[in-house]
């Protein structure tokens, strides 16, 4: 029953963690300040 | 004491082992995506091209024509897409600029793609455009999706605006990444003239009055780094013409470019830095991470075993006792 209770919760913790990380994703973040170029840049 | 540690470990296996699936079949689609505020720019250049000049209306010979392609995502945008598309939405605000060997404008044209996040699929919403002009894009364009496969993939042709497969053609090995390779033939098309044309008065509506057309062929070639989708390396063989009508003085056509277009090194050198990084990260989440949780959560199970197996063995021999003698029959 202890094995059973164990194995249980090493289930519960990692479906919780990837849940959470997946749902939290990443930030979009801010449109770049940058202009669409009209001029040949130098180097990357 | 032994066996609550047999116990800890028992579920640490598990949580390992569990973990393993979940990232690669749960996580990584979910958080593979590209990022809606990406900025990219790009230069690629056409050595000893044929252009138009457009004072003479004859084709002549250049040591070089250069595009700059510049690519910027619009969060705004997507945000606002995502609200009704229910799903990762990235707009990409593009650019493609190119510059003659006097370094002034031959054509530009501005296009608005909006797609998947995840799957690199377009998606259809207001402003989705190519040189002001309302489209629908089927298939891809300037990326594959993650975990590209050996196969054709539908590409959207931004000149012609109309959608072709993309022939996977093989494996290769491209400055020590591998890569597949995808060819893309566009046949000649008669195609629109790009709303603002290098010569000040000249529009296309005065064009299309003289009745000259302007019709585009190319070969499309990328070689895509299949983990990411990034294309490591393109390049086209485009050719363009003027075709009858006024314009061209009695002359059935005339050469408007035509040109081996290739990226330029430097940006090549950055490109496959770039690749190369992002590579690793899909493969933690694809590969690395999977397998090793799953070897770490088999030594954690064995482990715990090996500790449950000695908690149930006496720890100490008991002393013996003489045992009775048990009565032997005669």
């Amino acid at each position: 029953m202890r094995a059973l209770i164990a194995a249980a919760t090493g289930l519960a913790v990692a479906l919780v963690l990837v849940f959470t990380i997946t749902a939290l994703g990443s930030p979009a973040g801010e449109t770049s300040p940058k202009p669409l170029l009209t001029t040949v840049p130098a180097h990357p | 004491m032994r066996r609550k540690a047999g116990l800890v470990l028992l579920a640490l296996a598990v949580f390992f082992a569990a973990l393993s699936p979940l990232l690669r079949w749960y996580a990584f689609p979910r958080l593979a995506k590209i990022p809606a505020n990406q900025y990219q720019d790009m230069v690629l250049e056409a050595k000893d091209a044929t252009l138009l000049d457009y004072g003479t209306m004859k084709a002549r010979k250049v040591p070089e024509v250069t595009i700059v392609q510049t690519l910027k995502g619009n969060v705004e945008e997507s945000e606002k897409i995502e609200k009704t598309a229910g799903r990762d939405v990235v707009v990409w605000d593009g650019l493609s600029y190119v510059v003659g060997p006097d370094g002034k404008m031959v054509s530009k044209i501005p296009e608005r793609y909006i797609f998947d996040a995840h799957t690199q699929e377009p998606v259809h919403a207001t402003g989705e455009m190519v040189d002001g002009d309302p489209v629908k894009r089927q298939g891809i364009e300037f990326k594959w999706p993650f975990l590209t496969e050996k196969r054709d993939y539908e590409y959207f042709d931004a000149q012609a605006r109309v959608t072709a497969p993309i022939h996977y053609k093989g494996t290769q090995n491209f400055r020590g990444v591998d890569v597949y390779y995808f060819e893309q033939t566009i046949p000649w098309t008669k195609v629109r003239f790009p709303k603002t044309m290098p010569v000040e008065g000249i529009t296309p509506e005065s064009v299309a009055k003289t009745g000259t057309t302007r019709w585009y062929t190319t070969v499309r070639k990328f070689w895509v780094e299949p983990l990411t989708g990034a294309p490591v390396y393109g390049e086209e063989i485009h050719k363009e013409e003027l075709r009858g009508g006024t314009l061209l003085g009695g002359r059935e056509k005339v050469t408007a470019f035509a040109g081996h277009v290739k990226m330029r090194e430097d940006y090549i050198d950055s490109t496959v830095a770039l690749v190369k990084s992002n590579r690793t990260l899909v493969l933690l989440m694809t590969s690395y991470l999977p397998w090793g949780f799953l070897a770490l959560a088999l030594v954690l199970l064995s482990l715990s075993l090996y500790l449950e197996a000695r908690g149930r063995r006496p720890g100490d021999p008991r002393p013996t006792k003489d045992a009775e003698p048990e009565p032997v029959n005669a």
